[in-house]
């Protein structure tokens, strides 16, 4: 699209007026003039230009409250002060207030036409960038709506028909046969709640779980995570031992989230065990924190990983463990504790195990 | 004897809709299905049905809730169980914000996530149906 960009120039010397609007003549723009501060706003107000030149200097309202004017207006005008006492403060305060540029009295023709591409250019790079955010902004906003509509339902109804099929066929497959449609139910299941998680981690804004805290209970949330994570541990021959100190003030949190984020992190720490071994889940007070540390004497964490283990989409390499796993857990339990103000920190040594430390302050930071 | 129960599915994904007809078909149930919301009204207004089976996400929105709804404030139909099958468990929240996962939109629901194990879905129909016998015989 060829849009031609719209100029205006405020200055009360008619010559100015004049002699830009014919310098910029006969170029893809589209000039217009006011002679003073009052009829250039209405102008600007009522045509949404691309770039306004203004006289520092005029009768009436001065060019600096003009600018303002404009700024407050619509930000993304691009503004460019022209200046006859071309001393750098009144330059500076005007680019202080929002001009892009400013053009000193006398100026050559050429300096006029490259300030005007400059400016005009810029112009165009404000409104793209608006555009791409906004765009970012709906993408993030509609993925959810996107994925789920898109990825899980013809998914979810090639499952549902392997499960309505192999109740029909039970009896007829041979023992080779059933065990492939089990291993189809597995992989689109694995494919479905790996939809899930990408879905957690983009869709959910985490940090909107600050607008429904409640009071929660220490000893509860952490028994309610080792329920959750038991069967899982019981198969494992891995036994979760929780050591609660006493007394445990109350924290104020999302109970949900802080749920999720312990049973991500103590289901891997048991994901990552050594059958027969032990995990621990210590909770603790110290200095108006709480204080809660997972570890395992599991395979551990290589030392050159472990800063990437917290980060998004991280996993184990292959071969640590035969489970599949998103990496997704651990960062959205980090996203979690860091909207409670608190902070997760790792250590490991590899083949001696791994110590996870979530550390929430009991006294929420005001915002 | 007991009478044969009568089943509506209201999803607007035809493949899907194949996947629990056949087994609810198998399991003895007389299934009913439409397509989209309004021909499911329809269908509500003309028959009796035991349950509906309602998918959540239709068309160009969450327009299975309208039709909970419209259930809600019927006197008749309020008293149908309503087994909700969805893929979208996360946005429920989105759609009520400040509600718990579960949204109680008719007397009797369940919710139940796409896909759906037969059994678990055997299990949700009769025990739902069981339900609102107990509470019939009840009020008579």
């Amino acid at each position: 699209m060829n849009h031609k960009a719209k100029i205006i120039i405020i200055d009360d010397e008619e010559v100015v007026l004049d002699s830009c609007t014919q310098i910029l003549e006969g170029r893809n723009y589209d000039v217009a003039t006011a002679e003073n501060g009052t009829v250039g706003l209405k102008l600007v107000e009522e045509t949404n230009p691309d770039l306004v030149y203004i006289d520092l200097k005029m009768p009436g309202i001065p060019g600096l409250e003009v600018l303002e004017k404009i700024r407050d207006l619509d930000s993304t005008i691009v503004t460019v002060v022209i200046t006859g006492y071309a001393t750098v403060d009144s330059a500076v305060e005007a680019m202080k207030r929002g001009a892009y540029d400013f053009l000193p009295k006398p100026f050559t023709p050429d300096e006029f036409r490259l300030i005007t591409k400059r400016g005009i250019e810029r112009r165009k790079l404000m409104l793209e960038a608006i555009a791409l955010r906004r765009e970012k902004e709906m993408l993030r906003e509609n993925f959810a709506a996107i994925v789920s509509h898109e990825l899980k339902s013809p998914l979810g109804a090639i499952q549902q028909n392997l499960f309505a099929m192999s109740n029909e066929l039970a009896g007829t497959l041979s023992e080779s046969q059933s065990t492939r449609v089990e291993r189809m139910k597995i992989r689109i299941d694995d494919l479905l709640k790996l939809i899930n998680s990408w879905l957690r981690v983009y869709s959910v804004d985490i940090n909107k779980i600050k607008e429904n805290f409640t009071t929660i209970q220490i000893p509860s949330l952490i028994s309610k995570a080792i329920e959750y994570v038991e069967p899982h541990a019981v198969r494992k021959d891995v036994s979760i031992t929780p050591v609660i100190e006493d007394p445990l003030s109350p924290l104020e949190g999302d109970e949900g989230s802080l749920l999720e984020a312990l049973v991500n992190i103590i289901g891997n720490a048991v994901k990552y065990s050594y059958t027969g071994s032990q995990v621990n889940v210590h909770a603790s007070e110290k200095e108006g924190n709480i204080q809660i540390s997972i570890s395992d004497t599991g395979v551990g964490i290589p030392e050159d990983e472990l800063p990437n283990v917290l980060s998004d989409f991280y996993r184990g390499k292959p071969g640590q463990t035969e489970e599949s796993s998103h990496g997704i857990g651990l960062t959205i339990s980090r996203r979690i504790i860091e909207a409670h103000s608190g902070t997760i920190f790792v250590a490991s040594k590899p083949s001696k195990g791994t110590t996870f430390t979530i550390t929430i302050p009991l006294m929420q930071k005001k915002e | 004897m007991t009478q044969q129960k009568r089943l509506l599915i209201i999803d607007d994904d035809p493949d899907f809709v194949e996947g629990i007809k056949s087994i609810l078909d198998a399991a003895g149930y007389s299934v009913d299905v439409t397509y989209n919301p309004k021909t499911g009204l329809q269908a509500l207004q003309e028959k009796t049905y035991d349950l509906l089976l309602l998918d959540i996400m239709m068309g160009r929105g969450a327009e299975g809730i309208m039709i909970a709804r419209k259930l809600r404030k019927d006197t008749k139909l309020r008293e149908m169980p309503v087994l909700i099958i969805t893929g979208i468990r996360e946005q429920m929240a989105f759609l009520f914000p400040g509600e718990p996962v579960h949204p109680r939109f008719v007397a009797v629901d369940e919710l139940v996530e796409k896909p759906v194990e037969a059994s678990l879905l055997l299990e949700k129909v009769s025990t739902l149906i069981g339900l609102a016998e107990a509470r019939k015989v009840k009020s008579e």
